[in-house]
């Protein structure tokens, strides 16, 4: 698949090609600016970027036309890197209404079983009772905002999940609480690509699978043990091997 | 049933018709020839010239039919009144409120009951001779209105709740006037609710003054949802004792065109403040508001604070007016006007207009107009929220902090689903 950014219209992937399958986590590593955010970005459907060449198919079936909502609805999620804030709309409507968003009609979540749910996974996390009834993402710091994503996580049980940098800005307990929430999601019926500048998060998520990018194009896929290598060498030699 | 034709003698007609006592009637007179002699207020960037707010001929004295109003046009566990065009229908004070001496009536029983307290408080929050053709209009007319008194060191701290329901099942206009006394050292909450029963197109004219006494604290809440064919100008206004605290928490969510006034004089030492206004606009409606706080005199804080959305082919002029007296060492004017444009065919405007005559102030404004933040979409969207559904939650979390600001729950519910009703509708 190719993608770039529309304003600019610079070609940012230059051919990704990756399965991902449900039971598994994929991690992809790489150097700032060679596209991982904008991979990111292009599966969950950001109108900012362009699929010029290539599908992106989900259980056999392009999503490329699919508007955003639909691509949800599907099952795919991502964990932003940069949260938007909501003013006026809490945490607990909002979580509602897109649990709800999946259901038809006469299938909504009640209130009780809603409530069960998110008290479960607020103490999972660590995370404050109050967060709730706070309007979304308003005011969070970096760490809160993390974490209320993989809460998101939690209440809407995609099937697929993206996580971007969500290890970026956290201390090391709040990582560990982190990892903890997207390992409670691990089974066969959970597939995960997750995007870091770092193996210390893939200390505490065990990957399936890691893929290097360079350059807007996979350039190594390995096993766990290749983010260790990357790790004590860095990217240098891939970056030049890539050239 | 009496008609009037349009000279003097109407007014006094009107008066007769009633048998309203005397200094009412040199009152409306008065104002009739104010009437005559004055001009539309200015609303910068505002056209309205042409608008037809007068028709003294449609005015007469009839009663209105309260088996047309509807179930949420009457009083359930509240204490307030309500008022279908010029007949209240209901008035519930507890005995309580009644023996510490707190006054809820009509505003001509008023003047028969309590001279001496309209003669003292009638028209004080505004100048004496207004050049405002449509307030002098209201004095020399009006046909209903409210009068409620706090008397001092009377906190109440359920909110009273004041229905006006405008009659369009005739020709008739609504021309109200309300007076709202809050004595010394006294707190309440006001909910006032404005609705149109009937289709026919009609005028309607509410004059709303709150007198604040020193050390009052008062919050008014309003939700206008006046019809299509309904042409409204409103003016609110409130006059502040020494360390009187409003706060308005205006919701317009008429239908027809509006023109609106929300005035704060802060007359007195360490009085404040809040002026919070939504609007929703739709169709081919035009609205224009100007919400004024006067600095006069030393340590007074006020905040403007006005949210709007526009729909379809609508227009919204928000004007935010801060004036700091000469002599008003020492105060804060802040305004914040904001507009969310929904479609490319609206015309939205936010205007902050300062006037400083006092250098140790604090004065500051914000402006913004302009469309839906894409990346607060592409976040709901993105958790599997249509995106119909997204554009309206984010719309309410932009009017949100006034609506926020509203402290009776039903009223705050009631605000936003009338609100939902309109982005149904888009």
């Amino acid at each position: 698949m190719k993608a770039d950014q529309e304003q600019s219209a610079k070609p940012i992937l230059k051919g990704v090609n990756l399965v991902l399958k449900t039971g598994e986590i994929h991690a992809i590593m790489g150097p700032n600016g060679t596209g991982k955010s904008t991979l990111a970005e292009t599966i969950m459907g950001n109108p900012t970027y362009q699929v010029t060449q290539g599908d992106i198919l989900l259980n056999g079936e392009s999503i490329l036309s699919m508007p955003v909502d639909e691509r949800a609805r599907k099952g795919l999620f991502l964990a932003m890197q940069y949260p938007a804030e909501i003013r006026g709309v809490t945490n607990a409507e909002f979580l509602r209404t897109a649990i709800n968003a999946r259901r038809p009609d006469d299938e909504r979540l009640s209130i009780t079983d809603f409530l069960q749910e998110l008290n479960k996974n607020l103490d999972l996390l660590e995370m404050d009772q109050a967060m709730i009834e706070r309007y979304l993402n308003e005011g969070f710091s970096g760490g809160e905002k993390k974490r209320n994503e993989i809460l998101q996580l939690l209440m809407i049980k995609p099937e697929f999940a993206i996580l971007d940098e969500i290890d970026s800005g956290l201390d090391i307990d709040a990582l560990k609480i982190v990892a903890r929430g997207v390992n409670s999601m691990r089974g066969s019926g959970f597939g995960s690509l997750i995007i870091t500048h770092y193996q210390r998060l893939l200390d505490y998520i065990v990957p399936d699978t890691v893929h290097i990018m360079i350059d807007g194009k996979i350039s190594q896929t390995g096993g766990p043990e290749l983010a260790a290598q990357l790790e004590k060498e860095g990217y240098k030699d891939l970056e030049t091997a890539a050239k | 049933m009496t008609t009037f034709a349009v000279n003097p003698e109407m007014v006094k007609q009107l008066t007769q018709a009633h048998a309203e006592p005397l200094g009412l009637a040199r009152r409306r007179n008065q104002a009739y020839q104010l009437w005559t002699d004055s001009t539309l207020p200015e609303i910068r960037q505002f056209k309205f010239r042409n608008w037809d707010f007068f028709d003294p001929l449609t005015i007469q004295w009839q009663n209105s039919d309260p088996q047309l109003l509807d179930q949420t046009q009457v009083l359930k566990q509240n204490q307030g009144l309500v008022q279908f065009g010029q007949t209240t229908t209901a008035v519930h004070l507890s005995a309580d409120l009644e023996e510490q001496g707190v006054i809820l009536s009509d505003i001509f029983s008023a003047f028969q009951m309590y001279p001496e307290l309209l003669e003292q408080y009638f028209n004080r929050a505004w100048e004496q001779i207004t050049t405002d053709q449509l307030l002098n209009y209201n004095n020399a007319f009006f046909t209903s209105g409210i009068f409620l008194y706090i008397p001092p060191q009377t906190v109440i701290s359920e909110p009273l709740e004041l229905q006006i329901i405008q009659d369009s099942t005739r020709k008739q206009p609504l021309i109200s006037h309300c007076l709202i006394v809050v004595a010394e050292n006294s707190a309440v909450t006001i909910d006032e609710h404005l609705s149109t029963v009937g289709a026919n197109s009609n005028q309607a004219n509410l004059c709303t003054e709150v007198l604040a006494g020193a050390n009052s604290q008062v919050k008014f809440a309003a939700l206008d949802e006046l019809a299509e064919a309904t042409t409204f100008y409103f003016r609110k206004q409130a006059l502040l004792a020494d360390n009187a605290h409003i706060e308005w928490s205006v919701g317009l969510m008429n239908s027809g065109n509006t023109v609106g006034q929300i005035e704060s004089r802060l007359a007195a030492p360490g009085s404040r403040a809040d002026s919070n206004v939504i609007a929703v606009t739709e169709g081919q409606q035009q609205v224009g508001i100007n919400n004024t706080a006067i600095n006069e005199a030393p340590h007074t804080v006020s905040n403007i604070n006005q949210h709007g959305v526009l729909l379809n082919d609508s227009q919204l002029v928000f004007n935010g007016i801060g004036n700091i007296i000469h002599g008003a060492h020492g105060s804060q004017a802040e305004q914040k006007n904001k507009i969310l444009m929904m479609s490319n065919q609206a015309v939205g405007k936010a205007n902050p207009i300062l006037f400083i005559h006092e250098n140790d102030v604090e004065a500051g404004h914000a402006a913004s107009v302009g469309p839906v933040d894409p990346s607060q979409l592409y976040y709901l969207t993105s958790r599997g929220i249509p995106y119909a559904q997204a554009k309206r939650l984010v719309i309410r979390g932009f009017l949100g902090s006034v609506i926020g600001s509203v402290t009776s729950k039903a009223t705050r519910q009631r605000m936003i689903a009338v609100l939902e009703r309109k982005l149904q509708r888009e």
